[in-house]
């Protein structure tokens, strides 16, 4: 214990000797110390960037998420709009279901057109009706004999004028024409309706954004089946024209008839 | 690590404090001295940054959030609102909706059964049991009753005349004429049972229409033109029945014609042989 009272004296004694030296150790002692790490909650830098995290989530709280919110309510209020009042599936579903009992009416409407209508009697008109009545294109080539067999054909020319001649034979060919012409018109007829069968199947599947392609396509064949009717409505008025050209053909034909026998009994009068 | 530190930290201390001790003259003592503050100068860890920078940097982000961010959000929203409000108020603006609903249902209450009424009227004419027979079979929109009609349509304007009583030209031509007639009426009873399925189909879409949504539309569009597209192929199953029969009517005239020029050339012969004999 003495000898470590005698060292404090010694060290004591040493130091106030040599202040200098004592400082320089003391400031380097303080200078090169390990300084403990700051306190999160004292240090005022640490307090800044807490105070400026804070503001910015405030700030990313209210700005940005207010905006977002504000974007969400009017997405919302777009999708219930166009859900209850555009495209209800309600209403879409029972849509599709009237297109299916649609279907049904269709398939009945079909089904009546399709009950035979034939009813001659005879051997060679029942040939003739049959061929009229089939809806087929490849009987159209059978028609003009099937014609003459009921009709009869041109008389020869010994039997009659050329100009009679050629009316009969123009009359004959619009007859024939106008048949082959019917027979067309229920094959095309046949095909429409096969048409517009799967067109009405396919709305039974579409969706609301493709109803509109498939009703672009429904209106096409609309435009072409009015085509096809115009053109049975011209074989139509061309039978009635040459119709009209027969009976204007027989007043012609009376008023010549009528002025070669007032010729010829004024030359009988002549004679006398 | 801190205790490595420390207990470097220590290790120079002492080895510095036994320096300053052992130093015999001033001028080590003031190298010594110079040492430490070079070592101090070296080793000391760099003075703190700026307060300010941070500050700075979080207002930055600060300005983006409320400038940039906030500007783009609002621009979002007040096109979302504007494309809300144009297809509220201009494109399907509910109250139009619901006022072509209500004029659909109002000309259905106002035309469907007047139409019907008037199209229902009974136009049958005849006064005679069997024209009346024949009349009430060829309108009564029944497709299952084709024998009646026959029968009805044979007491009226009778049979094929037999064999021994025409020449078969003429039974054929009677018969093709009887014929195309009788499929004609046919045709059109099934025409008018047809019509009625029709009218059915477009009542029922004129119903649904009523009811429906601008987006459950189209559907009836779509299924309304296939009706169309029907309603044109029977017309035109029409059209080719009466183009039969007004073609038959020709070749029937025309083939009175063709006899007609070979009687002609029958009596011209006859006279020609008469006024040789003479």
């Amino acid at each position: 214990m003495q000898k470590v009272v005698e060292s404090v004296k010694r060290a004591s004694r040493w130091a106030s000797g040599h202040r200098i030296r004592v400082v320089v150790l003391l400031v380097v002692f303080f200078l090169f110390a390990p300084r403990p790490v700051r306190s999160q909650f004292l240090d005022p830098c640490c307090a800044i960037l807490a105070a400026g995290l804070s503001t910015i989530s405030s700030t990313l709280s209210n700005i940005i998420g207010g905006g977002l919110r504000s974007i969400l309510s009017v997405e919302k209020n777009i999708s219930t709009f166009e859900q209850t009042v555009v495209w209800p599936q309600n209403l879409i579903n029972q849509a599709r279901s009237l297109v299916a009992s649609g279907q049904t009416i269709f398939n009945q409407t079909q089904a009546v057109m399709r009950v035979p209508v034939n009813s001659a009697t005879l051997p060679a008109t029942q040939q003739f009706e049959q061929n009229l009545l089939s809806g087929n294109p490849n009987q159209i080539a059978q028609t003009s004999a099937q014609y003459t067999a009921v009709y009869g054909a041109v008389p020869s020319a010994t039997d009659a004028s050329p100009e009679t001649r050629d009316r009969i034979d123009m009359t004959d060919a619009t007859a024939k024409a106008a048949m082959k012409k019917a027979i067309e018109i229920d094959a095309l007829a046949a095909l429409e309706l096969q048409a517009a069968d799967r067109i009405n199947q396919s709305i039974q599947t579409a969706a609301p954004g493709s109803a509109p392609i498939i009703e672009a396509q429904a209106d096409a064949w609309l435009v072409r089946a009015n085509a096809y009717t115009q053109s049975a409505t011209a074989d139509l008025m061309r039978v009635r024209a040459i119709d009209l050209a027969n009976a204007s053909a027989g007043v012609k034909n009376g008023a010549a008839n009528a002025a070669t026998v007032e010729q010829q009994i004024y030359n009988l009068l002549k004679r006398r | 690590m801190a205790a490595l530190t420390s207990v470097l930290f220590g290790l120079v201390f002492v080895l510095f404090s036994c320096a300053m001790v052992i130093a015999k003259t001033r001028r080590q003592l003031l190298a010594l001295t110079l040492a430490g503050v070079l070592a101090v100068a070296l080793v000391s860890p760099p003075p703190a940054q700026a307060q300010g920078s941070l500050v700075a940097a979080i207002q930055s982000v600060l300005n983006v959030i409320n400038g940039l961010i906030k500007t783009a959000l609002g621009s979002i929203n007040a096109v979302r609102t504007a494309i809300s409000n144009f297809d509220q108020q201009v494109t399907w603006p509910v109250a139009l909706i619901n006022q072509a609903k209500a004029m659909v249902t109002q000309m259905i209450g106002q035309y469907r059964s007047l139409m019907q009424s008037i199209f229902n009227i009974n136009l049958n004419s005849a006064t005679l049991a069997n024209p009346a027979a024949l009349e009430n079979v060829m309108r009564n929109h029944r497709f299952n009753d084709f024998a009646s009609l026959v029968s009805s349509f044979g007491s009226v304007y009778g049979g094929v005349p037999a064999a021994t009583a025409a020449s078969p030209a003429d039974r054929a031509m009677v018969d093709m004429d009887d014929a195309l007639a009788v499929d004609d009426l046919k045709t059109l009873k099934e025409s008018d049972a047809a019509d009625d399925l029709t009218l059915q189909e477009a009542n029922n879409i004129e119903s649904a229409a009523s009811q429906s949504a601008p987006g459950s539309a189209p559907f009836l569009t779509a299924t309304a033109v296939v009706a169309s597209i029907e309603s044109q192929a029977l017309t035109q199953k029409m059209l080719a029945a009466e183009l039969r029969q007004e073609a038959a009517r020709l070749a029937h005239q025309n083939a009175l014609g063709k006899r007609g020029a070979s009687l002609t050339g029958e009596v011209h012969t006859e006279i020609l042989n008469l006024l040789k004999r003479n």
